[in-house]
C-alpha cells in the first residue's frame, strides 16, 4: 500500500492552519467539480481531494495522521505499526459527502480500523449499517427489456488480523424493465452490515446510460437519424428500421425534408407512462459517379423548374 | 464472491420518507426539513414532514446540496440556486446529444 501525502493532494504546507486548508480544499472542489470541470479526470481528482480533506479537517484524524507520517514520502509503502491510533477517538460515521466507501484502501486502512476497534472497545450498541450511494451504466436495451447487470462494488471488510480493506464484490442486479436515466434504484440490505442487532445498511444504484450508437435518449424518449433516399423522401415509402430492440416499418410521408420528426408513439422508453420514438430523417443523395447517375441529375435540373433558395 | 440475483425495485415504487431520506444522505431530520420549507427540496411539499415522499430526483438533489453546502458552507439558498444552475445545464447536454450534437 502506497502512502497517501494529503498536504501534498492539498497543495498546503504541513504547517497549514485550518483555514489555509479550508480555502485550498474549495479552490480544488470547484476546480475539479465533475459537473463543470474541463479537467479529465476530474472525479478521480476530486475523490483524492474530498478524501485529503476528509483528515485533514477534522483535527483528530490530521493529528493522528501527522504522528504517522512524519516519516512518510508520498507513494513510499506503507504499513501502519499496530495500535498507531491508541489514544485517538474518531468522531464516527462523519466521512463527509462521499461517504467511506468512496476512499482509498490506504485511508481504510487507518480510519476504517480505528472505527472497527472503537466500536469493540465501546459499550455494545446497536446501529443500523451505512447506505451506500453507486452509479452504474446500463445499456439501453436493459430498460426495454429488463435485464440482468453484474456491478462491481467496494467495501470496507474487517480480516482475521483486524485490518480494514477494500473488499470487491460483485452483484449481480435486476434490472426492471423501463428505467430512465437519473432513476434511483434501492437494494434493501445490501449497504454496510449493521452493528449489534442494527440492521444492515440499503445500496442505491444511480441509472445512466451507456452511449448507444444510434440512438439517443432524452428522458423516456428515444431518437434515430433515419437515412431515406431523394425518391423516398419525395415520393413517400415505407422503409423498415431497427428499433432498440426488435425493428418496425416507418411510412415515410410523401414530400418529407431532412429534419422531419416521425413520432412513433409509445415505442420509447416503455415507463409508465411509455415515452415516445422519434426518427429524424435524413436524407442522402446518391453520388454522381457513373455516366447513369449525372445524367438523371441533369434531367432533374433540366426538367424540374426547381430553386433551393426562392423562398417557399 | 457472490453473483447472487438481487432484485432492486425502483425508488419511485417503494416510496422514500423524511427519516429514510435523512439517512441516506447522512443528514438530520431537521436539515431535510429545512431544506423542504426553503424551497430548494421537494417541488409540492404538504403541511405535515409525515406525508412527504420523495423521489429520485429529491435524492440525488439533496446529496448534491449537501456536498455543495459541506464543501463550500454554502447557505441553503445557493446550494439551490447551484443545483438549479446544474440542472438545467444536463438538460441542455440531454438536448443537444439528443439532436446529435455534442459539446466536445
Amino acid at each position: 500500500m502506497e502512502f497517501k501525502d494529503y498536504y501534498q493532494t492539498l497543495g498546503v504546507a504541513r504547517e497549514a492552519t485550518a483555514d489555509e486548508i479550508k480555502k485550498a480544499f474549495r479552490r480544488l472542489a470547484r476546480k475539479y467539480h465533475p459537473d463543470v470541470s474541463k479537467e479529465k479526470d476530474a472525479e478521480a481528482r476530486m475523490k483524492e481531494v474530498n478524501e485529503a480533506y476528509a483528515v485533514l479537517s477534522d483535527p483528530e484524524k490530521r493529528a493522528a495522521y501527522d504522528q504517522l507520517g512524519r516519516d512518510y514520502q508520498a507513494g513510499q509503502d506503507f504499513r501502519p505499526p499496530p495500535n498507531w491510533d491508541a489514544g485517538f477517538e474518531y468522531s464516527g460515521r462523519d466521512f463527509g459527502g462521499g461517504g467511506a466507501a468512496d476512499f482509498s484502501d490506504f485511508f481504510s486502512e487507518l480510519f476504517g480500523r480505528a472505527r472497527g476497534a472503537g466500536a469493540q472497545r465501546g459499550a455494545r450498541f446497536d446501529a443500523r449499517g451505512e447506505d451506500h450511494h453507486a452509479r452504474i451504466l446500463i445499456r439501453l436495451e436493459d430498460a426495454y427489456e429488463g435485464g440482468t447487470r453484474m456491478i462491481t462494488l467496494r467495501a470496507p471488510a474487517v480480516d482475521e488480523q483486524g485490518h480494514v480493506t477494500m473488499k470487491e464484490h460483485n452483484l449481480n442486479v435486476r434490472i426492471p424493465k423501463g428505467v430512465r436515466e437519473g432513476q434511483v434504484l434501492r437494494l434493501a440490505a445490501q449497504g454496510s452490515p449493521g452493528i449489534g442487532e442494527g440492521k444492515p445498511g440499503d445500496l442505491f444504484l444511480e441509472i445512466h446510460f451507456e452511449p448507444h450508437p444510434r440512438f439517443r435518449v432524452d428522458g423516456t424518449d428515444v431518437y434515430a437519424t433515419l437515412r431515406v433516399a431523394p425518391w423516398e423522401a419525395a415520393l413517400g415509402a415505407k422503409v423498415k428500421a431497427s428499433l432498440p430492440v426488435g425493428a418496425v416499418e416507418v411510412a415515410v410521408p410523401e414530400g418529407s425534408q431532412s429534419g422531419r420528426k416521425l413520432r412513433l408513439k409509445g415505442r420509447g422508453i416503455p415507463s409508465a407512462p411509455p415515452g415516445d420514438l422519434y426518427f429524424v430523417l435524413e436524407i442522402v443523395l446518391p453520388r454522381a459517379t457513373s455516366a447513369k447517375a449525372r445524367e438523371l441529375y441533369q434531367a432533374m435540373a433540366r426538367d424540374l423548374a426547381f430553386d433551393p433558395r426562392s423562398p417557399e | 464472491m457472490t453473483t447472487d440475483l438481487f432484485k432492486a425495485t425502483l425508488l419511485e415504487e417503494t416510496v422514500l420518507r423524511v427519516d429514510e431520506l435523512a439517512a441516506t444522505c447522512t443528514v438530520t431530520r431537521e436539515w431535510v426539513i429545512e431544506h423542504v420549507r426553503a424551497g430548494v427540496l421537494l417541488e409540492r411539499a404538504g403541511p405535515d414532514p409525515l406525508g412527504w415522499t420523495f423521489t429520485s430526483h429529491d435524492l440525488i438533489r439533496a446529496k448534491h446540496l449537501h456536498s455543495l453546502e459541506r464543501q463550500f458552507d454554502a447557505n441553503p439558498e445557493l446550494a439551490g440556486l447551484v443545483v438549479d444552475l446544474t440542472e438545467e445545464l444536463e438538460r441542455l447536454r440531454a438536448r443537444l446529444k439528443r439532436e446529435g450534437l455534442s459539446l466536445d
